[in-house]
């Protein structure tokens, strides 16, 4: 299971468990997001404390559902940039569209 | 089946160790691969691992059933469409109704013979792999017919100026790249390198989609002003795509560069990577757009480079970046660099460029690739 999904009080938090985030993770963070967000979730918590790399097809998905919570007043948050994940964020300016947290604790925190 | 390269994984869900030690070892000797769970909950987090060409389930079983297991795996669009199969004791009516019921392909009651098992097995994936290739081949043949509506076979001539550029698809697949040269006049001609993010099919769709947006984009940008911008240019494309539902959920990194035949370049981006140039040395300039379709009411700042003869200018998107050795190392911004400093500036802009990459990378890409050179001659 590359991704490890917790539920903490109305915050989803997907944790993804694998060093290469790709195609296959895109499809499946895809996948159990739009499940949860037909549930009714709408703060999310994406963990990459595990990831050296994301693609751009992850990125995506990221990004388009960032887009989606937004427009029903939640958020997404990232938690744990890795040196290769933060110089992607920054090479398509990506910090500035994310809220991001070093500790998972703190990104929950922040949507109490 | 021995001798295919691929070979057909079989998700297996059962929960008693007889059956699944009989299953595995007839359905490996028939040469499938095999992948056991113990439950549908188990089999849930397993499935996207595996990704197999079939899912054979037991009924009756702990914490998650077959019946459910199969509505979990309904609720997803790519998972439904892997061929299901459930495994009973016995052929209770009930049971192969509310199968049925659950859009199963068929049922394998666990006394069958093994040659039984097998041939249901083989004839189901055969099927279903004859139906995904058919659909694959057509795809594929629509889209050579369209490729060079995506990046064009070469690079046009402008007269003061090399263009080259290289475009290598990922596992021969079209992906979300794209390339387009627009010449205004004789004086300005505007090159727009683009990457849709995703992979494969999907992406190149949406790429065919981009391409058409931008050359709108630039039509408009043509008739409306005099003083042409690669800002406004994606500017007014940012704003297309925000206010389309059909293309909303897309995002696209773009790189546009407006030539002028004195040697005035003028650069704009959004989302994309530092624009090389080398002259003396080799330097970059990283635009600060936001990448398209994001935000609806975005700028894009313009950059200003003077070319002077056998200066060199490089725009790439991120498979170069992200490609990797045998190590794992990706060559990054800074390999990039290193490859550009050491060409031998007399030779071809891109042939070095690319050996050094396939030394690189073994030849083994992770993404698609694009490059575009340019050189002020």
């Amino acid at each position: 299971m590359n991704i490890i999904e917790e539920i903490i009080g109305d915050v989803l938090v997907e944790i993804i468990n694998i060093d290469r985030a790709t195609l296959n993770e895109a499809d499946e963070l895809k996948s159990a997001l739009s499940i949860k967000m037909e549930e009714g979730y709408k703060n999310i918590i994406i963990d990459l404390s595990a990831c050296d790399f994301i693609d751009s097809t992850f990125l995506g998905v990221l990004v388009n559902t960032l887009k989606k919570v937004a427009k029903v007043g939640g958020d997404l948050k990232l938690v744990g940039f890795r040196p290769a994940v933060r110089s992607m964020f920054e090479l398509t300016r990506l910090f500035r569209v994310f809220d991001t947290y070093n500790e998972l604790q703190a990104a929950i925190k922040s949507f109490q | 089946m021995e001798n295919s390269e691929i070979i057909d994984k079989i998700l297996l869900v059962e929960d008693e160790a007889n059956i699944v030690k009989l299953f595995e070892f007839n359905l490996k000797r028939a040469g499938y691969e095999v992948y056991s769970a113990m439950n549908g909950k188990e089999a849930l987090e397993k499935v996207w691992e595996v990704k197999p060409e079939l899912i054979i389930s037991d009924i009756m079983m702990p914490e998650m059933d077959g019946f459910e297991f199969r509505r979990e795996i309904l609720k997803d669009e790519f998972l439904k469409t892997i061929p299901f199969v459930f495994l009973t004791a016995k052929g209770a009516d009930e049971d192969i109704l509310e199968g049925y019921d659950l859009d199963i392909q068929d049922y394998i009651i666990k006394t069958s013979s093994t040659k039984v098992v097998i041939a249901k097995v083989k004839a189901i994936v055969a099927s279903y792999k004859k139906e995904r290739d058919k659909v694959i081949n057509e795809v594929q043949s629509a889209a050579s017919n369209m490729i060079a509506a995506v990046v064009p076979t070469v690079a046009p001539y402008f007269e003061g100026y090399e263009i080259e550029h290289w475009h290598q698809t990922y596992q021969g697949i079209p992906g979300g790249d794209f390339i387009d040269y627009f010449e205004l006049d004789e004086e300005n001609m505007v090159v727009i390198l683009g990457d849709v993010m995703g992979k494969k099919w999907g992406a190149y769709y949406f790429a065919i989609a981009y391409a058409g947006y931008i050359r709108s984009a630039v039509r408009f940008i043509l008739q409306s002003s005099e003083n042409f911008s690669p800002g406004e240019i994606i500017k007014k494309v940012n704003e297309s795509v925000f206010r389309d539902e059909r293309i909303s959920e897309v995002y696209i990194t773009l790189s546009v560069l407006l030539l002028k035949r004195d040697g005035t370049l003028k650069y704009s981006g959004a989302g994309d990577l530092p624009l090389f140039y080398k002259k003396e040395k080799v330097d970059f300039i990283k635009s600060d757009g936001i990448l398209l379709g994001y935000f609806e009411n975005s700028d894009y700042k313009d950059y200003e480079l003077k070319l002077e003869s056998g200066d060199e200018v490089y725009i790439m998107t991120d498979g170069i970046f992200e490609a990797r050795n045998e190590e794992g190392v990706q060559l990054s911004v800074d390999g990039f660099t290193k490859i550009v400093e050491n060409k031998n500036n007399e030779n071809e802009m891109l042939d070095e460029i690319k050996k050094e990459f396939d030394v690189y990378t073994n030849k083994k890409y992770d993404d698609d690739i694009s490059i575009i050179a340019l050189k002020k001659t």
